[in-house]
């Protein structure tokens, strides 16, 4: 029986250098106990840092921008009008959605890479972008203007999941049977957004086309609220989760053996994964990619076996931030999608770890 | 893959060789029906006359005119399905698709630019951009992903991931701010068999006829590839050779099948799933009949989609979808002793 792909885990940890120390964990009462990975921590402050530099450029670039000075002071409500009005209602809740967005994708990501063991797997597999593809489509082009665009990506995320839930026969925990449906659901989603965007009008099928890559422009706090409280209401959960998932990287018998319920880890982990995606697709339409690349970047990065969930979520936000920073200031960026620099960003440095590795003759 | 763990069909001789008579029969009527049916109907019998002679010359070119169209779906149908077969096989994957290595990126970012550098093109011309663009990303793919000596796919994977994703970036980046770019890039990424003369024909043949004869000096070994890389080798399979073989068959097949039709994934990720369910596991039992309902498919969509509208078209590749899915997600269904 070949499973679907275990080898990052096994060459991980069969990985040379010097044997690693025992494992810290962190604990917190009886309620909590978390592994600690020095060097992922290391590396999760750094990209922290990182991701505050690339705020701070958000609001501080640009003809609109507020300068890195006037910062505090504008946080704290006080400065210029301009500057209030840059950070409260056009950099601001933009921001804070791009973050919130990159995090949610990001987990999202790795929860689910995680209990399928496919490093291809994420929510996207199983039809949610493209579900959400085909129900912006629709909205658009069947009831302009009665349906408002993203509330029908919404219900085609929701609906495509629904399909595919219903057609397995077996729930959410087989992750073959649940990427076949998905096959299958995704492909009819995306054939009707081609469809529709190859007969409409050429402006409309251009903005259309546009949303379908994801966007972030004009989010207010409104957005900002609900992906924020999405991701808050799912960390107890993914945090409940994390023990039983890194198990289950071993193989069902062994998480079973060990008390750790392969099956209910699963389902509830995609369970999870599904609602952080759908909250994303809910404020910034289907974006590219961050699912599929962060978990991986994170795991080159950190060195670590699991699933990294907490660098991965960094790694989410801060790709979709500097896409977002490209968007609003870079010559080229201008009018452009989100979703086209998540891909382009992501791609790019996820290629760049792997020829790294190849030179390294690592992995 | 998983499909092995689900209890599959026992593939003996004899189912084998009546599932492949089977497979021949429906897609000898899947090519009737396409020279048969059309946008303007033609009665079978007139049909008949084309190949007897003593028809309505009005007649005679139209269903001439459904010749080259019938002979890239047959082409297109056979590469998709054999491509997916050999990558899923090869990455021991069932998420891989032909575009797996980035071919369908590359030949949209070369159609793209040739668009955008030299203005709208006819489908002859298309070709000539897609095909080079289809075979360079998957060669670009192929060598960051295998280099590194251990044969993990997980690298493979991610390496198409990146070739894909680097290259769809500039697709619509170019697209999106180029408005007559868009207007016909948007009807190539659909995929569609309208148009095809016999110049296409002739010009994705020696792709796709170098990739199926590969795809049939592999498709034994595969058997072991299945195994597991240790397993394989311990049976004395060249599990290297295999790999790079099937790789590179599915890349040449891939990419004949995108120039021509444009980049239409479906058949390719759906037809190995329904095949593994029909016919079992044994990959030289696979190889024939994913060739035989591959084109099948494509040729069945495209009939749908001259028919269902008439007297306008829809493009093959919105339809393949429609077709293919249901008959995807009945068999999943089916096959319901999950593990």
């Amino acid at each position: 029986m070949s499973r679907t792909i275990s080898e990052p885990t096994q060459s991980e940890s069969t990985r040379g250098g010097p044997p690693e120390p025992a494992r810290r964990v962190l604990r917190v009462g009886r309620l909590l106990a978390l592994p600690v990975h020095p060097r992922s921590l290391v590396i999760g402050s750094a990209l922290l840092v990182v991701l505050l530099v690339a705020a701070a450029a958000t609001l501080s670039l640009g003809r609109l921008g507020i300068p890195l000075a006037q910062i505090p002071a504008a946080l704290g409500g006080q400065g210029e009008a301009t500057h209030l009005f840059a950070l409260e209602r056009l950099r601001g809740p933009r921001l804070v959605v791009a973050a919130g967005t990159g995090v949610a994708l990001g987990l999202a990501g790795s929860l689910f890479q995680s209990v399928t063991r496919n490093p291809l797997g994420s929510p996207d597999v199983i039809g949610l972008a493209a579900g959400a593809g085909a129900g912006a489509s629709v909205a658009a082009l069947a009831l302009p203007g009665i349906v408002p665009v993203p509330l029908g990506a919404l219900a085609g995320a929701s609906l495509a999941i629904v399909i595919v839930y219903l057609v397995t026969g077996t729930g959410l925990r087989d992750p073959g049977r649940l990427i076949i449906a998905g096959i299958g659901v995704a492909a009819m989603a995306t054939a009707l957004t081609h469809f529709v965007v190859s007969v409409m009008a050429r402006d409309q099928a251009g903005v259309l086309a546009s949303y379908v890559n994801g966007s972030l422009s004009a989010r207010s706090w409104d957005h900002a609220a609900t992906i924020w409280v999405a991701v808050a209401l799912a960390v107890p959960f993914v945090l409940a989760l994390a023990g039983p998932i890194t198990v289950n990287e071993m193989g069902d018998e062994l998480a079973d053996s060990l008390g750790a319920g392969a099956t209910t880890t699963r389902t509830g982990a995609v369970v999870l994964s599904v609602v952080l995606s759908a909250a994303a697709v809910s404020v910034a339409g289907p974006i590219a990619f961050i699912s599929l690349t962060a978990p991986q970047i994170a795991r080159r990065l950190s060195a670590a076996p699991g699933p990294n969930l907490v660098l991965s979520a960094v790694v989410g936000a801060l790709i979709l931030v500097c896409a977002d920073l490209a968007v609003q200031q870079s010559p080229v960026g201008d009018g452009l999608p989100v979703g086209v620099f998540t891909m382009a960003l992501g791609g790019v440095y996820l290629g760049y770890l792997l020829i790294r590795e190849w030179r390294k003759g690592t992995l | 893959m998983k499909t092995r763990t689900t209890a599959p069909p026992k593939a003996g001789p004899v189912r084998a060789t009546l599932m492949l008579g089977v497979g021949v029969a429906a897609l000898a009527g899947a090519v009737l029906l396409s020279l048969v049916a059309g946008s303007k109907p033609t009665p079978p019998l007139e049909v008949l006359g084309v190949f007897t002679g003593g028809a309505d010359p009005y007649i005679v070119t139209v269903v001439e005119s459904r010749i080259p169209r019938t002979i890239v779906g047959v082409l297109a149908g056979a590469a998709l399905a054999l491509a997916g077969t050999l990558m899923q096989g090869v990455t021991r994957n069932p998420l891989a698709d032909p575009g797996l290595l980035g071919v369908n990126a590359g030949a949209a970012a070369a159609v793209v630019t040739a668009t955008a550098l030299l203005g709208p093109t006819s489908v002859t011309g298309t070709v000539w951009w897609a095909l080079p663009g289809a075979l360079l990303a998957g060669l670009a793919a192929y060598t960051v992903g295998t280099r590194g000596g251990d044969g993990g796919m997980v690298r493979l994977l991610l390496a198409g991931a990146v070739v894909s994703a680097v290259l769809t970036a500039y697709v619509q980046a170019v697209a999106l701010s180029m408005p007559d770019v868009f207007d016909s890039y948007r009807y190539w990424v659909v995929g569609s068999l309208a148009g095809r003369g016999v110049d296409v024909v002739l010009a994705v043949l020696p792709v796709i006829g170098l990739g199926l004869v590969l795809a049939l000096f592999v498709m034994g070994g595969l058997n072991a590839l299945a195994l597991g890389d240790e397993a394989a080798v311990a049976t004395g399979a060249n599990v290297t050779v295999t790999r790079a073989g099937g790789l590179v068959a599915g890349v040449l097949l891939a990419s004949g099948a995108t120039a021509a039709a444009g980049p239409i994934a479906f058949v390719g990720l759906a037809v190995p799933h329904v095949v593994r369910s029909l016919v079992g596991v044994d990959f030289r039992v696979q190889v024939p009949f994913a060739a035989l309902v591959g084109p099948t498919l494509l040729l069945v969509a495209d009939v749908v989609g001259r028919t269902v509208v008439r007297p306008m078209e829809l493009m093959v590749g919105v339809v393949t979808a429609f077709v293919g899915a249901p008959v995807l997600l009945y068999v999943l269904r089916r096959t319901k002793g999950a593990s």
